[in-house]
């Protein structure tokens, strides 16, 4: 008997398939291999992309020239414009607004083949860094409300240049599956006055059967509502509504965890595509960061998905969380 | 600029990139086109290759499971959902949890080897509403059963299978999706403060404003959505008020199965025979909680939404519900009203 499960935060409900589950050589996706070529990402090539925001790079070095090792980059085809009013007006029964926001690439390395697991420790601690500094910035633009970091890797991720990079987008607004997160976490502090996430984190640690693996700062597990299969979150153990506040000794914690969840399911799914979202406290007013616990969501892509589940936000797990998390924890580096 | 559009319904905000903006023939159908095609058992004359029919339209003197039929539904052979067993809801420390009961349904919408239902003929695709009505109508007895969820994938990117026949899928739910309840929700509130439907005034704005009109026919509208997620996001919507597709007629259905047929003829036909996506929006079965449902005969408006699969959905876009469309709606209205069918 398959299994409805209801994530406890925004109360959505995914079927897991406990019965006939999928073993990872079942899945057909699609495989990622770069092709190379010319690219604007790579040493050398500064002058293709818009000027740089913020660079870590050889003091010899001028900016945009070889020498970096972070590169930040404002996106050639913004989704949102940085200047400009927000201007809020209707139209009929419909509201809209300019779109005005910050779209930024982080370039993570200068290797334009090195995914974030065959990347050293230092230097994804160099790209963890300017996540945090590139947030900080952002964070004071008050009609900023929302940073969405994202990472698309491989082309049916969605990644349009090959080159490893992060995106940066600062929202005048707070997505929706944000807002709902937000929401549920902040009703279940009012009734219960602990935070979910932490709970959670207490409840996964207990049962053990859905954690990967955990360092002294850093938690990564297949959470007991994956929509996606191989679904991963990774969280700090200590409550914090922001990670752009982390401390620096959580950084090398974060850049170790990282480099083994990637590596760790690259090595099940050869040349997988993949995407990870950081989910963190909305900025500037809009909600107190003591209900909320930031975190990543990993996202292999394995399934193409379908209107089953974009119409009725309902998903489907062909693989439990506690299978996956078994798969993961085995596999051998 | 590009604009940040909210939808009036359910609250999502979407960036539309007017300025970016591709020319709509850009995303005609580059896709990959999938495996190789497996024998077909969903053919006439392979009925023993499917599990036993649950529904057929056929002339009475032909047996079940054999041919001369025009339209069967035969439960999936690979099903989300089981149809025996108890609900047997319960918690696991602060998780919820519950028996994957419900009921997975195959209609297969025509006896010849069709795969795409832009090339049924209208009486065709009416029998299929209708089937839609007689089985939402018997799951709805099954009084574990909250909702069907009926919907089309078309093409391999859309999640359709190997086999290239023309058909849907309806699932029965034990629960309310997700979805569906923050529609009704959200037409709720608005029926709550203005004391009218919410998609009745949409029509009402798209016939005026007519820039997102696709097409105004026999009772029906077909219209690029003001916030919409995908380039050539189209909805279907009754411009009569009814929150429930079962109580279509016999003349609704075959007035919306010319409007679905010359839909999906512009869609094949504009743009290259693309994958898609269909789901009807109806309302759900209306039995429990006395008083919970007392304004959704009013509030909701039954509907149908259509996406064509042109871009990758990154998963960042299901990760967040933010969704960034490449092309205004108006471009793709303009353009879908002039593509000849």
């Amino acid at each position: 008997m398959s299994e409805l499960r209801r994530d406890p935060i925004v109360g959505r409900w995914v079927i897991v398939d406990t019965d006939h589950p999928n073993k990872p050589e079942d899945f057909e996706y699609e495989q990622y291999i770069p092709k190379g070529g010319v690219c604007p990402f790579c040493y050398g090539n500064e002058a293709m992309t818009p000027p740089e925001i913020d660079c870590f790079r050889d003091p010899s070095t001028t900016a945009n020239t070889p020498g970096w090792q972070v590169r930040v980059v404002p996106n050639k085809f913004p989704a949102l414009q940085i200047e400009g009013e927000l201007d809020r007006r209707g139209i009929g029964i419909y509201d809209m607004s300019n779109g005005v926001g910050a779209h930024e690439v982080l370039i993570e390395t200068p290797y334009h083949n090195k995914d974030i697991s065959d990347l050293s420790n230092p230097e994804v601690e160099n790209i963890l860094q300017m996540w945090c500094r590139r947030a900080l910035d952002l964070t004071k633009d008050k009609r900023f409300k929302y940073i969405m970091l994202f990472r698309n890797y491989g082309k049916a991720a969605g990644a349009s240049l090959e080159h490893p990079h992060t995106q940066m987008v600062a929202l005048s607004m707070v997505p929706k599956n944000v807002a709902e997160e937000i929401k549920g976490a902040e009703n279940y502090f009012d009734y219960r006055e602990r935070c979910i996430f932490c709970d959670i984190i207490r409840q996964e640690t207990q049962e053990k059967e859905r954690i990967i693996f955990e360092n002294k700062y850093f938690i990564a597990f297949c959470p007991f509502v994956s929509r996606f299969p191989f679904e991963i979150w990774i969280i700090p153990k200590k409550h914090a509504g922001y990670f752009c506040h982390m401390p620096a000794e959580e950084i090398p914690a974060l850049a170790t965890i990282l480099i083994e969840t990637i590596a760790r399911v690259k090595k099940v799914f050869v040349n997988l595509s993949y995407n990870f979202i950081l989910h963190s406290s909305p900025i500037n007013g809009e909600s107190g960061p003591e209900y909320y616990h930031w975190h990543i969501e990993f996202m292999p892509k394995l399934m193409r998905t379908a209107g089953f589940e974009w119409g009725s936000g309902f998903y489907l797990d062909p693989t439990s969380p506690e299978l996956a998390a078994k798969y993961l924890k085995t596999v051998k580096e | 600029m590009p604009e940040l559009r909210k939808d009036p319904v359910i609250g999502r905000w979407v960036i539309i990139a007017t300025e970016r903006a591709s020319r709509p023939d850009q995303f005609s159908n580059v896709s990959e086109s999938g495996p190789v095609e497996k024998a077909c058992p969903f053919c006439e004359g392979s009925e023993s290759q499917t599990p036993p029919e649950i529904y057929a339209i056929r002339p009475k003197n032909t047996p079940r499971n054999s041919p001369g039929w025009d339209l069967r539904v035969v439960p999936s052979i690979a099903p989300f959902l089981r149809i025996e067993g108890e609900l047997e809801r319960r918690g696991k420390g602060l998780y919820d949890l519950m028996n994957g009961i419900g009921a997975h349904e195959i209609v297969i919408e025509a006896n010849q080897h069709i795969a795409n239902m832009a090339d049924l003929s209208e009486e065709q695709i009416a029998r299929v509403f209708s089937c839609y009505i007689d089985r939402m109508t018997d799951l709805e007895k099954d009084l574990r059963f909250k909702y069907v969820l009926i919907f089309k994938n078309y093409g391999w990117v859309a999640g359709g299978g190997r086999v290239k026949h023309s058909r849907s899928q309806m699932i029965a739910t034990p629960v309310n999706p997700k979805r569906v309840k923050e529609e009704l929700t959200g037409a709720r509130h608005y029926y709550d403060y203005h004391e009218r439907c919410i998609f009745c005034d949409l029509i009402k704005q798209e016939l005026q404003a007519k820039d997102r009109l696709i097409l105004d026919l026999d009772g029906f509208i077909a219209v690029s959505p003001f916030a919409a997620r995908f380039p050539f996001e189209t909805w279907i919507l009754p411009k009569k008020h009814a929150c429930d597709f079962t109580s279509l007629d016999q003349d609704g259905k075959k007035n919306l199965a010319k409007v679905m047929k010359t839909l999906l003829s512009k869609l094949k036909n504009g743009l290259n025979d693309p994958p898609y996506n269909y789901v009807l929006h109806t309302a759900p079965f209306r039995r429990q909680k006395l008083g919970y449902w007392r304004s959704i005969d009013n509030d909701y408006h039954w509907h149908i939404e259509i996406i064509p699969r042109l871009t990758r959905v990154a998963g960042f876009e299901w990760g967040t519900g933010f969704y960034i469309c490449p092309l205004p709606p108006e471009t793709a209205a303009k353009f879908l009203r002039e593509v000849e069918v």
